[in-house]
């Protein structure tokens, strides 16, 4: 971007149009999978044919009109387990990924621009990087036990220092352009000019790694899950899935209606937040949506 | 990595935080939970220790003495090299660390090398043919293999591969009580690795790719390339000449932060493949409530973390003494 | 570089990989040479790879950790002095015959003369005594407890030896004899602190058909068969027990050939898809664990009589059986004794009644006031907390089902807690040891079959003294069950001793002191063309030294 870029934003629309055809498309197909997962959420009661806590029929049973993806080992609807999975799925990632994202935004503002606090900031942000991740969360969560609430803390409180380090490379960067130095020499108080005129720029970053953090999330909750280290007795996809080793369902044939549809429910959550940060890295640095040289 | 110029020792010295940092997590955990801390240092139920353990484990952590004196009687241990006493087991920690660290490492490892090079090459292939067939195609499959969660991934090798086709061990690192030696034996160990290696690289493979790509396109649409393409310099010089060089620095960076996930993503792995490995411990560790064993293991892990962070540093020094680099 | 070459590199590339991939598979798998070297001789040593779960560190009597499959990897070294038949009457062994005195308080027991301990030193009545007081002595043993009846051995010749009980035993050989492995003095004299000392080699010295020749933690066993056993030699030469991880690792080792025998049941919905297998055979049967509820009796709800009844009249066991167990398994009897045991109360039913449940604590003033499903007591809900193991899958689809019919039935709940299964010990067994108290509200629990098996022991699960009762997980206090209890203990005339286990189970089922649920059956797979010689032991299963003996050597 050129240094004399003026500081009001083109048009969104124009914005987007400017994209590649890679780019749009990720970014229709990513919204459109969120959208519909969010709604599968929010409308799970009305959705799903049956209570998924309910035992509704024979277990182990195949796919049948009765059954569309079949009975688990207890006899619950797993289609009806896959739509309410929908809810912890989203609920743990979107939360996790809000509150260290937040985090992160919060640490990378100031540290970008209050050189004094940048240096202690930046330090811990890398030590909590160099934690290796898994293993510090698996620690934690033998201490404090398996409950969601403390998951999504836990995880929030591990991610935050990725997002901070960028934010404060961006916010670093756009401290020194014009615009920013002329408000400060106009008599603008620090904090007014962070709040004017360098949030606005940051924000795609901001969503950008809120939605990338969505998917760490929610991977990680699954792996968490699926380990055992979850609440095996929640509706949740990694769950599903956890019972499915359980009970043996990747070596025998319901794994087509037991292990895969879980499976890629969640790929089709990560991948549809991918795809829209995806599409939103192009919009935040147009250098990588023009023709190679 | 850093914009600022951080010296070398500042380096080292956050390294060092980072250290302290883990072992006093470890410290402190048993005795900031609710229980006994008795038994949760012992990871054990009191009531399974002899009189003798129990005073043992009593004079080794001092819980009757203040508690900066058991810091630093903890501190006094862990230089010693001594890790602790596995009561659930019966076995010294650094004897089970020393078994499980090799299979770890050749897992990691193996998987970060080969996710880097495969990450790093079609990165750069896609960033050079940008909007390409090749570009499209590699583009939303790394995305979509992002998307997905390892162990599912594991498991359907594991069915498809070694119980479907039978062509690779489903479990393990070697066929075990299998007495075999020499060739035969590296032959083994490379089958039942196989497997776990491919699952591991192809989720890690992703991340680093998605980073190139994006690197390289950032740094392809600087002035600089376009002055050199306008100049007439032939392709190939302006990537390795131009390019890759400057490419390289954070390049290097992201795959060395990227050793802590690449550690970190191990434990799953290995857990689905059953391989004998420190991930593994962790997580049979927890399971048994053996807390000795599981924060040793996390130290091991902190430790084997942050070397590779200071191997990467010394690379990153060779390939850019700047020091300035490239924010991302 | 042009886009066509770069896809014929990636071609390449592709092709390279896979043929390395194929090529690194060619070498066939261990287990195919095993199981062409069983087909083509009969007189080729039969090598057997046993599946099983959890390390048993070195196998000694003072360091195995598990009842199953642990002990009987012990036993498969060491030898008892009377061994349990396929039936499950115990059969001399290392003893030829005992006769008891009068007053049942001395038992005279003739040994074999031609045994002999791995290492070739003449078995004799001396290691008997020494056996006895070593036990006696370092206490760190559930042997110990086990000879707690006998209060000393004495050497009365080369071959003989004379115990003195402290009471008459009522099946004496089974619960005594049956159960504690005989140790070589010559090895253990000097050994001051058993469960740490290491062994220069890891063969343990026995006198049994296998030797232990090689121990990995966390990996395998390796028994090499003894030519000599005092019984014949074994059918099997060699035995490797691997440790799986998990029941899916076990099972994917048999369907791939690297083990040949799991030590652990199949999962039920395992049993339709291998019966179906050509290379994978199956040997059900009943067995005598146990699936159960225990709870803390000592505070509420469970120390209401109507409370523990309509919890077991609300269960609906055989739908349990059939939702979990998809039919494998065997309706719990509220008396404990198995149907199917010869000392089965006929008398002792088990009912299915949530309108009598119901009925009960309406009568009790244990009624739901506020309206939000829940009856209570006085204010106090009706509200506990279940705790499950983790590891134990059909354990925690129980836990949900029986939740959910509490709930359903008689409006109580019993959330579950899923926890580790240390912390699952720990709560309902501290330290093993049940004088130190519990600390839960209600458990999904079980015994192994020898305890089941063993009918003598229904005594430590209702006693209330620790020493005796040391089984019992509830607090269970009656002084008619104690009474009953110590009765049982002593009874060795077999009627009087029928008749009072008759009263023993009517005794539990009306107190209720635990509530059965279910005894799981057995499906044991393994390949049928690696080892055939099963034998199905009475509610024990298939993994037995007896299985590896020739038929000609079986009692």
């Amino acid at each position: 971007m050129s240094a004399a870029a003026s500081p009001a934003q083109p048009a969104r629309r124009s914005r987007f149009l400017a994209l590649s055809g890679t780019a749009r498309a990720a970014a229709l197909i990513g919204a459109a999978l969120v959208l519909g997962l969010a709604c599968m959420a929010i409308f799970a009661p009305q959705l799903s044919p049956y209570d998924p806590a309910e035992r509704v029929g024979p277990p182990f049973s195949p796919p049948s009109p009765v059954h569309l993806l079949g009975t688990n080992d207890i006899g619950q609807d797993i289609l009806s387990e896959l739509i309410y999975g929908a809810r912890v799925s989203l609920s743990v990632g979107v939360s996790a990924a809000a509150l260290s994202t937040a985090l992160g935004t919060v640490v990378g503002l100031l540290a970008g621009y209050y050189r004094r606090l940048e240096h202690w900031l930046m330090r811990l942000a890398d030590i909590v990087l160099a934690l290796p991740f898994l293993p510090l969360l698996i620690v934690l969560a033998a201490y404090v036990g398996r409950s969601l609430t403390n998951t999504v803390i836990i995880i929030g409180l591990l991610l935050w220092a990725g997002t901070a380090r960028l934010i404060r490379s961006q916010t670093l960067a756009l401290s020194q352009r014009e615009f920013v130095l002329a408000a400060a020499t106009v008599g603008c108080t620090r904090g007014r000019i962070l709040r004017r005129h360098i949030w606005p720029h940051v924000t795609f970053l901001v969503i950008s790694e809120f939605l990338r953090a969505t998917t760490t999330v929610i991977l990680l909750e699954v792996s968490l899950s699926f380990l055992g280290l979850g609440d095996p007795l929640q509706k949740s996809w990694g769950a599903m899935l956890y019972w499915a080793q359980a009970r043996g369902a990747f070596l025998t044939p319901a794994w087509a209606w037991w292990v895969l549809p879980p499976g890629l429910s969640i790929g089709a959550v990560a991948l549809g937040f991918a795809l829209i940060g995806f599409a939103l890295e192009e919009i935040v640095n147009p250098r990588l949506r023009n023709g190679n040289a | 990595m850093q914009a600022s110029g951080e010296s070398r020792g500042g380096r080292f010295l956050q390294y060092a935080a980072v250290l302290i940092l883990a072992i006093t997590l470890n410290f402190a955990l048993p005795r900031l939970m609710p229980g006994n801390p008795l038994a949760l240092l012992a990871g054990v139920d009191v009531g399974l220790l002899s009189a003798d353990e129990r005073a043992e484990i009593m004079a080794a952590a001092g819980l009757d003495q203040p508690l900066y004196k058991q810091y630093v009687g903890y501190w006094g241990d862990l230089l010693r090299g001594d890790l602790g006493y596995s009561y659930r087991q019966k076995r010294p920690i650094a004897e089970m660390l020393a078994q499980r660290l090799p299979w770890t490492l050749l897992l990691a490892g193996s998987a970060l090398v080969l996710s880097t090079v495969l990450g790093s090459v079609l990165g750069a292939l896609s960033a050079w043919r940008r909007a390409s067939p090749l570009d499209t195609s590699l583009l939303w499959s790394m995305i979509g293999l992002n998307s997905l969660p390892s162990f599912w991934l594991g498991m359907l090798f594991i069915a498809v591969f070694a119980v479907r086709l039978g062509w690779l061990p489903a479990q393990g690192a070697v066929t075990p009580a299998a007495q075999l030696t020499g060739g035969q034996q590296a032959l083994d160990i490379v089958r039942h690795a196989i497997l776990p290696v491919l699952t591991l690289s192809l989720l890690s493979m992703p991340d680093l790719y998605l980073t190139v790509r994006y690197t390289l396109l950032d740094v392809i649409g600087e002035d600089f390339v376009r002055t050199a393409t306008a100049k007439g310099l032939a392709r190939s010089r302006i990537l390795f000449g131009h390019v890759l060089p400057n490419a390289a620095p954070p390049i290097v960076t992201m795959a060395a932060l990227r050793l802590g996930y690449a550690f970190g993503g191990s434990v799953v792995i290995e857990t689905v493949f059953s391989y004998p490995g420190l991930g593994r411990l962790i997580f049979e560790a927890v399971g048994s409530r053996d807390y000795p064993v599981m924060q040793a293991a996390f130290l091991l892990f902190t430790v084997a973390v942050l070397l590779s962070n200071i191997l990467a540093d010394l690379l990153y020094r060779r390939l850019d003494p700047r020091l300035g680099g490239v924010h991302r | 570089m042009s886009t066509h070459t770069t896809r014929n590199w990636l071609r390449i590339a592709l092709i390279g990989f896979v043929a390395a991939a194929l090529a690194a598979c060619a070498p066939a798998s261990p287990a195919a040479s095993v199981e062409t070297a069983a087909e083509t001789t009969v007189s080729e040593p039969v090598q057997l790879r046993i599946g099983v779960m959890g390390d048993e560190s070195t196998l000694t009597p003072y360091t195995y950790v598990t009842g199953y499959p642990g002990w009987n990897l012990l036993l498969l070294q060491y030898d008892t002095l009377y061994q349990t038949d396929v039936d499950g009457m115990a059969q001399p062994w290392l003893a030829r015959g005992l006769s008891v005195s009068e007053n049942g308080l001395t038992v005279t027991i003739d040994l074999r003369d031609d045994v002999s301990w791995h290492d070739g030193e003449p078995f004799s009545a001396g290691d008997v005594k020494f056996t006895v007081d070593y036990f006696k002595a370092h206490t760190q043993s559930r042997f110990t407890r086990a000879l707690a009846p006998v209060e000393s051995a004495e050497v009365a010749g080369e071959h003989q030896v004379v115990l003195t009980l402290t009471a008459p035993t009522p099946l004496f050989e089974l619960s005594v004899l049956a159960d504690v492995p005989i140790m070589p003095e010559h090895i253990w004299a000097n050994i001051e602190d058993p469960a740490a000392h290491a062994f220069e080699s890891a063969s343990n010295v026995g006198t049994g058909p296998y030797r232990l020749v090689e121990y990995r933690p966390d990996q395998y066993y390796r028994f090499t068969a003894n030519p000599e056993y005092f019984a014949g030699a074994p059918a099997v030469a060699e035995i490797t027990a691997i440790i799986y991880a998990d029941d899916t690792g076990g099972l994917t080792a048999l369907q791939t050939g690297e083990a040949d025998m799991l030590a652990r049941p199949v999962l039920p919905e395992q049993i339709a898809l291998l019966s179906a297998s050509r290379q994978i055979n199956l040997a059900q049967g009943a067995l005598f664990t146990t699936d159960m509820l225990t709870y803390d009796m000592t505070k509420f709800p469970f120390d209401r009589a109507e409370v523990r009844r309509a919890v077991s009249l609300a269960i609906d066991r055989q739908e349990l059986i059939d939702t979990v167990y998809l039919g494998a398994a065997t309706p719990g009897s509220i008396g404990w004794i198995h149907p199917a045991s010869p000392f089965f109360n006929e008398a002792v039913v088990t009912e299915y009644d949530p309108d009598q449940a119901r009925a009960l604590l309406d009568e009790a003033g244990i009624i739901d006031s506020d309206g939000d499903g829940i009856r209570e007591a006085g204010g106090a809900p009706l509200k506990v907390e279940f705790l499950t193991p983790s590891g134990n899958a059909l354990r925690l689809r129980t836990a949900e089902v029986v939740s959910e019919m509490l709930r359903n039935e008689i409006g109580m709940d019993a959330a579950v807690a899923v926890v580790e299964q240390a912390t699952w010990e720990d709560a309902v067994w501290p330290g093993f040891d049940v004088a130190q108290g519990r600390n839960y509200d209600m458990a999904m629990w079980g015994w192994s079959a020898p305890v089941q098996a063993n009918a003598v022991r229904i005594t430590s699960l209702i006693h209330s003294d620790p020493a005796i009762g040391s089984l019992n997980l509830t607090g269970y206090a009656s002084e008619t069950a104690d009474a009953l209890a110590e009765a049982l203990n002593v009874a060795v005339d077999p009627d009087e001793f029928a008749d009072l286990l008759d009263q023993v189970q009517v005794q539990i089922a009306t107190d209720l002191p635990f509530i059965m649920l279910h005894y799981p059956d057995g499906a044991y797979a393994y390949r049928a063309d690696v080892y055939d010689g099963w034998a199905f032991m009475a509610g024990q299963g298939i993994f037995h030294k007896l299985s590896f003996l020739p038929e000609s050597a079986r009692p």
